[in-house]
Order: C-alpha cells, then sequence, then structure tokens
C-alpha cells in the first residue's frame, strides 16, 4: 500500500473513503482469483458442484463492482480528486471493470466441467492445465502487484502475457489436429476451445490491470504500446 | 473524401512549450524577480513567460506570494513603502521597472481587478467610462460605443441596458464583479490581472465569470490569482504552483492536475501535508 500514498490527506475523511474503496477492489480481486482457481479445479476433477458454486457467485463479484463504481463516484462528485488521486480513481474503475470481466470468463470454464465429456475429452482438458495454471498466477501477480502499486512487478506481468499467447496458440494448434482427425468430436473439442480463448482473454485483462498500475503510479498512458 | 489519420480524431489544442516561448507568443517575460518587503524576501527569483491570449492561473497557500507577484505586473507594490523590487518583467520587450515607464500608462495596458468588487458611487455608464473620461476622452458618441462594447465583452449587456445611469451601487455582487472588469477592459488594455474575482461571490456568478474569462482570453491575456484550484484547473490554459515565494512548477494545466512533475505540486493540488 506504501505507493498508494492516500493516508496524509488533510481530510481524514478522504482518506478513509480511499482506503475503504481500496479494500473493496482488494477483496473483489481475491472473490474473481477464488472463482478462476475453483472453476478449474472444477474442470480438473470434473467436480459439477464445485463448477456451481462458481456459476452462483459470479453475483457476488457484479454487485462488488456496482457498489465500487458507485463509492467511486461519489468521490470524484464530493471530493474532485486531482493528480494521483485522480489517477487512482481513473485506474480502480477501469481494474474492476477488467475484474467483472475475468469473473465472467471464469463462469465460462465453469460451464465446461458440466458438460458431459467422454474420458478421451476429458483428457482433451487436461491440456488446458497448464494454460490455466500459467493464467492463475498470472492473475495472482497482478493482484499482488496492484496491492503494493509495484510498476516493476506490473511490466513483467505485462511482457509475461506473450507466454500465455504463445501457449494459447500451441494449444489451438493441437485441438485443430484433433477436430480434423476426428471431425465427429468437435462440438466437445469446441467447449474446449471456449475454455482455452477465456483463459488466454483473462491473460489479456491482466495485462490492463498492469497498463492501470503503470499509469496511476507514472502516469504514462501505456495502453496499445510496450511499457517500458 | 477526406481522410482522418487516428492521431487527428481527437485532435487537442497544441501544447506551448512554456520555457521556450517565441517572442511573439510572449505577453510578459518574468526575469529574476526578487521582491523584498525589507528584510523579508517575498518572491524568489521568479522566472517564468506568459503566453498571448491565453489564461494563466497563480495557485498557491497563503502567503506563497502568487497575489504579489501578480501585483508586481502593473507595479501596484510601488505603493508599498518598504517594498524592493530586483529582475525585470518585460511587456513588448521593455523592463516595467525602468525609470523611462509611465505608471499611470502601464496601468492602461495592464488592467487589474480585485477580490471585492469595488465599483464607484456612480451610474453603471460612469463607472465603465471612468478611465476613457480620465484618458481626456469625452466624445459622446465614442463613450456610448465603449460601454456597450464593454458591457456586451463582459457579459452584462444584456443585464443592465435598460437602467445605465441607475447607481452601480444597485447591482448584486457578481453583477458589480462584472460591471468592473468591464471597466477594465473598456480602456482595452493588453493584459488582464485579476485578483481572487470570484471569491467574495457565489457560485453561479461564479460560473459566470469563469465563462467571461474564457472569451476574454480572444481579446487579452489574463492573469488570475485563485485559492480555488478547480477554478485554476476549469478555465486556465497554464498554472503556475507557487510556495513560500519560490515558482515550484509552471506547467500546461491539463498537466499539472492529472500528472503534476514535482512532489511539492502534487501535495498541494491532492490537499497532503507538505
Amino acid at each position: 500500500m506504501d505507493n498508494l500514498n492516500i493516508g496524509r490527506h488533510i481530510s481524514g475523511q478522504f482518506n478513509e473513503d480511499l482506503e475503504r474503496v481500496i479494500n473493496h477492489v482488494m477483496q473483489m480481486g481475491g472473490l474473481v482469483e477464488k472463482q478462476l482457481s475453483d472453476a478449474l479445479s472444477a474442470v480438473d476433477d470434473s467436480d459439477e458442484s464445485l463448477a456451481n458454486l462458481v456459476l452462483t457467485s459470479d453475483d457476488k463479484i457484479n454487485q462488488y463492482e456496482v457498489n465500487i463504481d458507485d463509492e467511486c463516484t461519489r468521490i470524484i462528485a464530493k471530493r474532485q480528486p486531482a493528480a494521483g488521486d485522480l489517477r487512482l480513481i481513473m485506474a480502480i474503475v477501469k481494474t474492476i471493470a477488467d475484474l467483472e470481466r475475468i469473473g465472467d470468463e471464469a463462469q465460462k470454464i465453469a460451464q465446461v466441467a458440466l458438460e458431459s465429456l467422454t474420458s478421451a475429452h476429458k483428457d482433451m482438458l487436461l491440456n488446458l492445465d497448464n494454460l490455466g495454471r500459467r493464467v492463475l498466477e498470472c492473475l495472482q501477480s497482478t493482484l499482488d502487484a496492484f496491492t503494493r502499486m509495484d510498476v516493476e512487478t506490473a511490466i513483467k506481468i505485462h511482457k509475461s502475457d506473450d507466454k500465455i499467447d504463445r501457449e494459447y496458440e500451441a494449444l489451438m494448434r493441437q485441438l485443430m489436429t484433433y477436430m480434423m482427425e476426428e471431425p465427429r468430436s468437435i462440438p466437445q473439442i469446441m467447449s474446449v476451445i471456449w475454455s482455452a480463448r477465456a483463459l488466454e482473454r483473462i491473460g489479456d485483462r491482466c495485462q490492463n490491470i498492469c497498463e492501470y498500475i503503470i499509469y496511476f503510479v507514472n502516469g504514462k498512458v501505456v495502453r496499445h504500446c510496450a511499457p517500458e | 473524401m477526406i481522410s482522418v489519420s487516428p492521431k487527428n480524431l481527437m485532435a487537442t489544442q497544441t501544447k506551448l512549450d512554456l520555457h521556450n516561448l517565441t517572442a511573439e507568443q510572449k505577453a510578459l517575460d518574468i526575469k529574476g524577480l526578487n521582491l523584498f518587503y525589507g528584510e523579508k524576501q517575498a518572491l524568489q527569483n521568479i522566472t517564468m513567460a506568459i503566453p498571448k491570449g491565453q489564461v494563466t492561473a497563480f495557485i498557491g497557500p497563503s502567503g506563497c506570494g502568487k497575489s504579489t507577484l501578480l501585483r508586481c505586473i502593473n507595479r501596484m507594490n510601488d505603493l508599498v513603502d518598504s517594498c524592493r523590487i530586483e529582475g525585470e518583467i518585460n511587456l513588448h520587450g521593455e523592463n516595467i521597472y525602468s525609470k523611462q515607464v509611465d505608471v499611470a500608462a502601464l496601468r492602461r495596458q495592464v488592467g487589474m481587478v480585485f477580490q471585492r468588487p469595488n465599483p464607484f458611487p456612480k451610474s453603471i455608464y460612469e463607472n465603465v467610462v471612468y478611465g476613457l473620461r480620465i484618458a481626456g476622452e469625452n466624445n459622446r458618441r465614442v463613450l456610448d460605443d465603449a460601454v456597450e462594447q464593454a458591457l456586451r465583452s463582459a457579459a452584462l449587456w444584456n443585464e443592465v441596458k435598460d437602467r445605465l445611469h441607475e447607481s452601480a451601487l444597485g447591482l448584486s455582487g457578481g453583477q458589480q464583479q462584472r460591471l468592473v472588469i468591464a471597466r477594465a477592459i473598456a480602456i482595452e488594455p493588453e493584459v488582464l490581472l485579476l485578483d481572487e474575482p470570484t471569491s467574495a461571490l457565489d457560485p453561479i456568478s461564479t460560473l459566470t465569470i469563469e465563462e467571461l474569462i474564457n472569451d476574454l482570453k480572444k481579446q487579452f491575456t489574463v492573469v488570475i490569482v485563485t485559492h480555488n484550484m478547480q477554478q485554476a484547473a476549469r478555465v486556465s490554459d497554464q498554472t503556475a504552483f507557487m510556495y513560500m515565494g519560490d515558482l515550484i512548477e509552471y506547467n500546461d494545466t491539463n498537466t499539472l492536475f492529472t500528472t503534476p512533475d514535482k512532489k511539492k505540486t502534487e501535495d498541494y493540488i491532492t490537499g497532503r501535508y507538505g
């Protein structure tokens, strides 16, 4: 929280408002991380009840997004934040939008666990495992970097998205080969493709959050270009 | 078919390089300005160029020297006995502190409006033509034209055109302040100095004056001192942040309020302890 530097305002009430909204973002992040982890476990273990839990828990994430949005709107209206405070509020508003979408992607992944797949197709799901673990680590590091507003880590994570993209492409090639070899399995393979696609999108959204961290700390817009 | 490159789609006003303005771009050029009240130094080595046809705001905590600096621009500090000034303020390449400068002529070029509206206890009409009459203008037609022109520029014409010969003291605070601005611009100065022009006004009158400032910059160079940071952010093109007599940061307003260069500026505009 050091880089956030939010405790030094003359207005103690403003400090409290900012601390509250940041705590809510962290709680929301924790919930999103759990959703993704549960969704991946549900697919791994074909655990239907866990998958159902992921599907129903998404409402909480949505509610967090609405509440935090509302808190930020009130802070803008009442405090007219400037400079670092303004950048922080903008970064939070954008981050929660991405977190909410990551929650939606986790739901898509959980949905696959509910589909009745043959054992051969379940083997295919194992291919998701590596990509899933990498993306989960990426999300965890992103949330850590956000908590500490750590630019160096944010830049590293931003760069590491290439690895996720490469792994996703390799997986896609593999799945396409399966489809060509066995056209009857296309519907099941499509489920795996949707999950892989969801994981790849989560990587992109982590990259977005890293861009907001860099914007907050350095005041530099690094969207659509290399962050360094 | 017109082709629009992505860069031009959201084209904003071109940013001036405040530290490298050309002679044509400068309205005022302040160089190494030091000001002392007796032994106490109130301004320390201020160097900045104020661009023509734009609004420049001075912000900073009480006692930082922003009003003192503003008053230097039309030599109001000459009236303070213990005040000593070193350095230069150049208008058209001529130092306004050189011995040859006629202070009355300087103040015709650099008008000033103060915190509290101070209309004279005369009619609205006489308030506006006061400066012109002092300059020897008595032609009724010229004065009538000047009154209409100045009141229109000050966004007051429609409200007072039917009662020009009534006392100015019957106007509301916001109207009085706009009348004072009309009085200042009737003599067509090049630079208009505004010292906290809205601090005694209600929010609606404040917005009217802010809108007026935006219109005035088409004709004049405006320099404004304000305690209200949001006002500086709303009305100015560039902002100077001062602290304890030093010019800490002088930057494009958009940059200063979103990504200031100096930590002291950031602490001040975000309401933190220094």
